[in-house]
């Protein structure tokens, strides 16, 4: 009797020992399956960023960025040629940028958006951009695509596209295929026709003559900026601005 | 070491998850009026972030993925059993990688920060912490493999 119920008692310590081996052994397999996942996860991460990161050096044509910020920032704004705004806004705030320069890139993202909503919008001003090649050779073909977008109504979509996906300064990547991709990607409806416009000697001619304007006004560097309005005596030069406020408290002496 | 109740864990779990329905869902509800969630201060990050290439995949926003993120976390909470555990951290693991990379856009790719981004990539964060501790401390606890104790354990919930 009291063997039969030692090997009972065995039997018993027996099977809870295998009940615990094998929830340990669960226990084991579920954390490893756990570690898995985070190894798996990390590994997606850093891919995504990796692949990511390229495309912030810009000039990525099969990668373009920004194509609805841009779209907010601008559309439903009148646009005639290089002009953005009412064309009977009182006053004419005119830059000279270069479509490689990084400072107008900055410029462009960081300051004119406001000036654009409080005054452009609002029919106080309107905004020209004048072509002032001064970084490189690719400054001209960049310029001309942006004169010939505006043809056909989408020259601020270019240029703030353009800006927005910017490469490293003469590094190569104004290509035909990029110049295309930011055409497409800012609205541009007849491509076959900016790529003849682009081309063409008035609008490379123009590219040139309104950098000969801004060297004529003296200007070194770009962004420069010039305003004309009710309250100036014709076009007077601001040179280079930093903020918003700069932009919006001259624009209101001008009106 | 000593690890939270899985009751007070479960319990912290749908709550968290609860919190980031709401976030995801408002996200989702500013950006389909065409429009973007308000940043509070007055902010613009949150517009720049929303109209930016990256707030969509494949045309579906990606807070909407969130929303299905959150919900089966808030699922998971209602179980206490191995397939619970580890689906609600591999499910939380992957939500955390992804705010991860998201925030890394934010903050390298748009420049532009939105709050209520933010708010979900913390509390993402948070569950997948709750969701590790939970299976690091329970896993293996089931009386029988894949047996759920919904009655019980729905019970502790309640």
């Amino acid at each position: 009797m009291s063997n039969k119920k030692e090997r009972e008692k065995r039997r018993e310590e027996r099977l809870q020992e295998e009940a615990k081996v094998q929830t340990g052994d669960r226990r084991t397999k579920l954390l490893q399956l756990g570690a898995g996942a985070v190894f798996l996860v990390i590994v997606a991460v850093v891919v995504l960023i990796v692949a990511n990161s390229g495309g912030s050096s810009g000039g990525d044509a099969e990668n373009l960025q920004e194509v609805a910020a841009v779209d907010s920032l601008v559309n439903g704004v009148p646009q005639d040629g290089m002009t953005l705004g009412d064309p009977k806004a009182p006053v004419e705030l005119i830059e000279f940028g270069d479509l490689q320069c990084p400072f107008c890139k900055a410029n462009s993202e960081q300051v004119l958006p406001q000036v654009i909503d409080n005054k452009v919008k609002t029919g106080k001003a309107k905004i020209t951009f004048h072509n002032f090649t001064i970084i490189g050779e690719q400054s001209l073909p960049a310029g001309a695509a942006t004169l010939a977008a505006g043809e056909q109504g989408r020259g601020w979509n270019y240029l703030e596209l353009f800006y927005r996906n910017q490469g490293e300064e003469n590094s190569g990547y104004v290509t035909d295929e990029f110049m295309e991709a930011v055409a497409k990607g800012a609205g541009v409806k007849n491509i076959a026709q900016w790529n003849k416009e682009r081309q063409s000697k008035a609008i490379t001619g123009e590219v040139e003559a309104t950098t000969a304007q801004a060297k004529q006004y003296g200007f070194t560097g770009t962004p420069s900026f010039a305003i004309k309005g009710p309250s100036t005596n014709g076009v007077e030069l601001l040179g280079s601005m930093e903020s918003p406020e700069e932009f919006e408290e001259a624009i209101d002496k001008a009106s | 070491m000593n690890f939270p109740s899985e009751a007070n864990l479960r319990r912290a779990i749908a709550f968290v998850a609860a919190l980031g329905i709401g976030v995801a869902t408002y996200i989702t509800i500013a950006d389909s009026g065409g429009g973007s969630p308000t940043c509070l201060a007055g902010g613009t990050g949150c517009e720049t972030v929303a109209n930016s290439s990256y707030s969509h995949i494949a045309g579906v926003n990606v807070a909407v993925f969130g929303i299905i993120g959150y919900i089966a976390l808030f699922l998971t909470a209602f179980f206490a059993n191995d397939l619970a555990r580890f689906a609600g951290f591999a499910i939380a693991l992957g939500g955390f990688g992804f705010s991860v990379y998201l925030t890394y856009l934010e903050l390298f790719q748009i420049e532009a920060i939105c709050q209520w981004c933010v708010a979900s990539a913390v509390l993402m964060t948070i569950l997948f912490l709750l969701n590790a501790t939970r299976l690091i401390g329970y896993a293996g606890t089931d009386p029988e493999r894949g047996s759920a104790e919904p009655p019980e354990s729905e019970a502790e919930l309640a």
